[in-house]
């Protein structure tokens, strides 16, 4: 179990870098409490296929999304390296927090803000408010997230399935209505 | 320092807040004495903790206010409307300045300024001389010149036998500037004739002091029955640093009679004569001991006030400790050893105890939102010109706080609604034959875990044909669409509705019913509507007592552990899996034919079936449901935690609790499951 | 060592304030929710003072007087009642029992304070 601590929130150099599938994604280390391993994670039922359930953080409860599914990305088997990131992020004005689930957490590096180049939405498959920028790593480019954005759209279509889920609708078409 | 003001701040709120709830019972009694005095003295008390804490401009400030008060109180003023409309505006300008004292914003030292000059000319109006006399009156006593005064104290022989001890008053005399006592023992026989529960004591105290001649008399205050009193003032200084003086009286023997007073003011007039040939004014001394007094006058705490901060920290502890006692009971459970065991149980009952006085320390009376509603009523039916009996009953209510802040907003939203849309105005009630002024009910009350809040008014009540047409018009629903009156009412709760034909600065603008609902239903509390035209409306909002810790039953479905609050158990049933009907839905128990919900099915859990299964027979409302389930652990104490705000739309789930072991166990919501139920299943039949 | 207060009143709001304030004026404080409990208390020791309510229901002040003023222990124990504006006829009653002083309600927990430093020390 490794902890990061935040220093001085928000204006962090160090970026931490985690692996969705074969895409590589980054996240201002403010934003991060602490990677756990994978818990038994209690499954809520009904609930969206990227909604994983909650899992006991020391005696508190936390709510674990697959943030492949929610990019759109093939949900690989556990394997030791998958973990959870724990996030704080900001929702609706109020500090919350939610477990994030990456295939594989890669590393810690410092970007100074020049070397963040802006993000080409075109011929990319995400939409531009979920991207902060890119930096390149090597020859791979990295997507720095706007993880506010990223699960404040996500409440909402967390949502809207549900309401759907209650008039009856095939429970299989949500994975579709997920991006 | 800063932690003291932070307190006084929080006084001085609550302060302006029962203030605000007398002035507005002013306003309907404006003969009210107590409420009178009650503003005076709420005024008075927020005077002082200002002035102690160097807030001037709200010290002077309510100075001026008070003023007014006084003379009303004492009969030399009438209250009138445009007083109370003063203070309500100066109560107001006190909430915000109470964060700028020093005035440093433009805004306020303008407003403060205006508020002054009316105050003043309110004051005036009645003629200048009354309000300078008062502030004489103020200065007079603080500057109260030293006297010497001569008292007389001769206890009754039973003053004892009323739990008296006649030493304290001496104490006390003692206390309140210089002073010689010679206690006066004449009466005093021999011993074997001497009763010990007598007092055979008299006492003559010499006294010099700043304290009124009534101050003093007010030391026997309890005893005037039991003694004989002379107090007298013997000159207008101090007499006691003048050594001849005491020479002359105050010889110590106890036989001694008591001293003539006639004596005593030849000896002071002798004095003053004297004094006066030589022209030279004795200087006064203020005796040291007195200055001490005074910074010793320590104020003692009536209540303690706790941040909310540090009771939701208490919470979580006891949360905690809640979890961790049931990891306890498991393993004591678990280990077989009679002393864990015993250990264990007292430990149980020690957490339960403990749950229930923090718990109880965070419900607070609902009267404190209910005060805030009445100053909005008032404000508007000023603004929408409708003339308004506003009635709270109930009030000493208790709800846990954290519900009360999540309540306030949809309460407005309710209240507004009635304001603005259900009271009709004066004449259009006049027509109607009711009376011009419309009444409003807020009522709070228990019933069973749970609590009521009402909202009632006497207006046009709800137009359900109105109501059908708009929502077709917003394609809600479509113009063909059966359904019953009570269907229809629900839609006012519907997101996107609004039956407003305008849209008024009073019921706001885009925020409707629905969002009332959802803060409802996100404190697991429910909404309902009655409405009957030209009767009025009914808002009835059913609420938990607390949200964090319930009793439950802790059951299985699949391998994920659930929790069905015990207070909706009715019976448990044990069902052989194969017995169950799961197409008809319907289980006979006691001859009685349940409905029934196989939760296996409608959470679609796949592991194995057990051979028996166990039905929990639920209320539902007015009637009982049967819930399928896998099997039943026992009773547990749940520390209820949110899912999270990713879970808002889960609505049948109500939280989750942290088992002894630690993995989690899901809390559910039997009527929002039924609800749900019912939802799919209609839309089944209907597809059939 | 702390000096023990009793508290009778059949308000239980009345009994916390007063309770609270005493408590944290440095006094030890029992309470009884009405006269007959008042009386029972009396088996406790170090009781100090008493202040007792007039109108209670199974025993009221006056009697609770009356009970105290022929106890063994507490015959010379201070006793202040809690009367209201309108009792005044009350009081008298109560003060010709022997009740050592009274406090008339509405009264704030200060007021109360310094009459108790009045009668004990």
């Amino acid at each position: 179990m490794t902890q990061l601590v935040a220093t001085e929130k928000g204006i962090l150099k160090s970026y931490l870098t985690f692996q969705l599938n074969e895409e590589k994604f980054a996240v201002n280390v403010g934003q991060v409490i602490e990677i756990v391993e994978v818990p038994n994670i209690t499954k809520i039922p009904n609930s969206p296929t990227y909604l994983l359930g909650v899992i006991n953080l020391r005696g508190s409860i936390l709510p674990v999304v697959d943030a492949r599914i929610k990019f759109g990305l093939k949900a690989n088997e556990y394997t030791v390296n998958t973990c959870i990131l724990v996030l704080q992020l900001l929702l609706d004005d109020e500090q919350i927090m939610l477990g994030a689930l990456v295939d594989a957490v890669n590393e810690v590096f410092d970007v100074e803000q020049e070397q963040i180049q802006p993000f080409p939405a075109i011929g990319t498959s995400y939409k531009a408010e979920f991207i902060k920028g890119v930096i390149k790593d090597k020859d791979q480019f990295v997507f720095i997230l706007n993880i506010d954005k990223v699960f404040s759209v996500m409440e909402m279509e967390s949502i809207k399935i549900v309401q759907e889920n209650i008039i009856g609708t095939d429970k299989k078409e949500n994975q579709k209505t997920v991006e | 320092m800063d932690n003291m003001k932070h307190i006084y701040i929080e006084e001085a709120k609550e302060l302006f807040e029962s203030l605000e709830k007398s002035l507005l019972v002013l306003e309907k009694f404006p003969n009210d004495k107590t409420a009178i005095s009650e503003v005076f003295r709420i005024m008075h008390t927020i005077k002082g903790s200002s002035g102690m804490f160097g807030y001037t401009n709200i010290t002077q400030f309510l100075h001026n206010l008070e003023t007014i008060y006084d003379l009303i109180r004492n009969e030399k003023r009438q209250l009138s409307k445009e007083i109370l409309d003063v203070t309500l505006q100066s109560l107001d300008h006190l909430k915000v300045i109470i964060h700028d004292d020093e005035l440093i914003f433009g805004n306020n030292k303008k407003k403060h300024n205006e508020l002054l000059i009316t105050i003043e000319f309110l004051i005036n109006e009645n003629g200048a001389e009354k309000t300078e006399s008062i502030i004489e009156n103020e200065e007079a006593v603080s500057s109260l010149e030293w006297s010497t005064y001569y008292i007389k104290f001769i206890p009754s022989v039973e003053i004892l036998k009323k739990g008296t001890n006649p030493l304290y008053l001496i104490d006390e005399l003692h206390s309140l500037g210089e002073c010689i006592a010679l206690p006066r023992m004449k009466e005093l026989c021999s011993l074997e004739l001497t009763d010990p529960s007598c007092c055979y004591t008299a006492w003559e105290v010499f006294i010099a002091s700043n304290s009124s001649i009534e101050t003093l008399k007010e030391v026997f205050v309890f005893v005037e029955n039991e003694c004989t009193l002379t107090v007298s003032e013997i000159a207008p200084f101090n007499l006691i640093a003048d050594k001849t003086f005491c020479n002359t009286f105050c010889s110590n023997t106890l036989e001694a009679d008591f001293i003539n007073t006639e004596d005593i003011n030849e000896w002071v007039d002798n004095q003053i004569q004297n004094e006066n040939k030589q022209s030279n004014s004795k200087a006064i001394t203020v005796p040291k001991h007195y200055t001490e007094i005074i910074n010793q006058k320590e104020k003692s705490i009536t209540s303690i006030r706790v941040s909310s901060d540090k009771l939701d920290e208490l919470m979580g502890i006891v949360s905690e400790l809640v979890t961790t006692q049931a990891g306890l009971k498991l393993l004591a459970e678990n280990t077989n050893n009679m002393h864990l065991d015993a250990f264990s149980e007292t430990i149980e009952k020690l957490t339960r105890r403990l749950r229930d006085v923090s718990f109880g320390m965070t419900l607070i009376p609902v009267n404190t939102m209910f005060g805030r509603f009445q100053r909005l009523v008032r404000d508007i039916s000023y603004d929408l010109n409708k003339e308004i009996d506003f009635v709270t009953e109930g009030g000493e209510t208790e709800l846990d706080k954290t519900i009360i802040e999540s309540l306030t907003d949809p309460l407005m939203h309710i209240l507004r609604n009635c304001l603005d849309h259900g009271i009709e105005n004066a004449e259009e009630r006049k027509k109607k034959g009711k009376s011009p002024k419309g009444k409003i009910t807020l009522k709070a009350y228990y019933s069973g875990a749970s609590v009521y809040i009402q909202v009632s008014d006497d207006g046009k009540g709800i137009d359900l044909d109105k109501i059908r047409s708009k929502a077709i018009e917003k394609g809600l629903i479509q113009h063909d669409s059966i359904m019953s009156d009570k269907e229809i009412l629900e839609l006012i709760y519907a997101p996107g509705f609004s039956t407003a034909e305008k849209i008024t600065g009073v019921s706001g603008r885009g925020v409707g019913m629905d969002v009332v609902k959802r803060n409802i239903s996100n404190l697991h509390g429910e909404i309902s509507t009655e409405t009957e035209i030209d009767q009025g409306s009914k808002f009835s909002i059913k609420l938990p007592l607390t949200l964090s810790i319930i009793d439950g039953l802790l059951v299985k479905i699949g391998n994920v552990f659930y929790i069905i609050p015990l207070s909706v158990v009715d019976k448990c049933y044990e069902v052989k899996r194969n017995e169950l009907d799961n197409f008809n839905k319907l289980i006979v128990f006691d001859g009685n034919q349940i409905p029934f919900l196989d939760l296996r099915v409608e959470f679609e859990v796949h592991e194995k079936e057990p051979l028996i299964q166990h039905v929990i027979v639920v209320n539902n409302e007015d009637r009982k449901v049967g819930l399928g389930i896998d099997s039943i652990v026992g009773e547990y104490q749940a520390v209820v935690k949110p899912l999270g705000k990713h879970y808002n739309g889960q609505d049948y789930i109500s939280g989750a609790t942290i088992l002894g072991d630690g993995t989690i166990a899901l809390v559910l919501d039997s009527n929002r499951i039924i609800k749900r139920y019912k939802i799919n299943h209609l839309r089944t039949e209907e597809l059939v | 060592m702390k000096k023990r207060i009793l508290i009778i009143d059949d308000s239980e709001s009345i009994r916390e304030l007063l309770g609270n304030a005493l408590e944290n004026a440095g006094y030890d404080v029992i309470k009884a929710i009405d006269g007959k409990d008042g009386v029972s208390k009396l088996e406790e020791p170090n009781i100090f003072l008493i202040i007792s309510d007039l109108n209670m229901p199974q025993m009221d002040g006056i009697e609770v007087i009356k009970h105290l003023r022929k106890h063994p222990v507490y015959q010379f124990t201070p006793i202040i009642v809690l009367t209201t504006e309108s009792q005044e006829a009350k009081r008298m009653e109560a003060k010709e029992a022997g009740a050592t002083g009274w406090m008339t309600k509405p009264f704030n927990t200060d007021k109360l304070i310094t009459v108790i430093k009045k009668i004990i020390r």
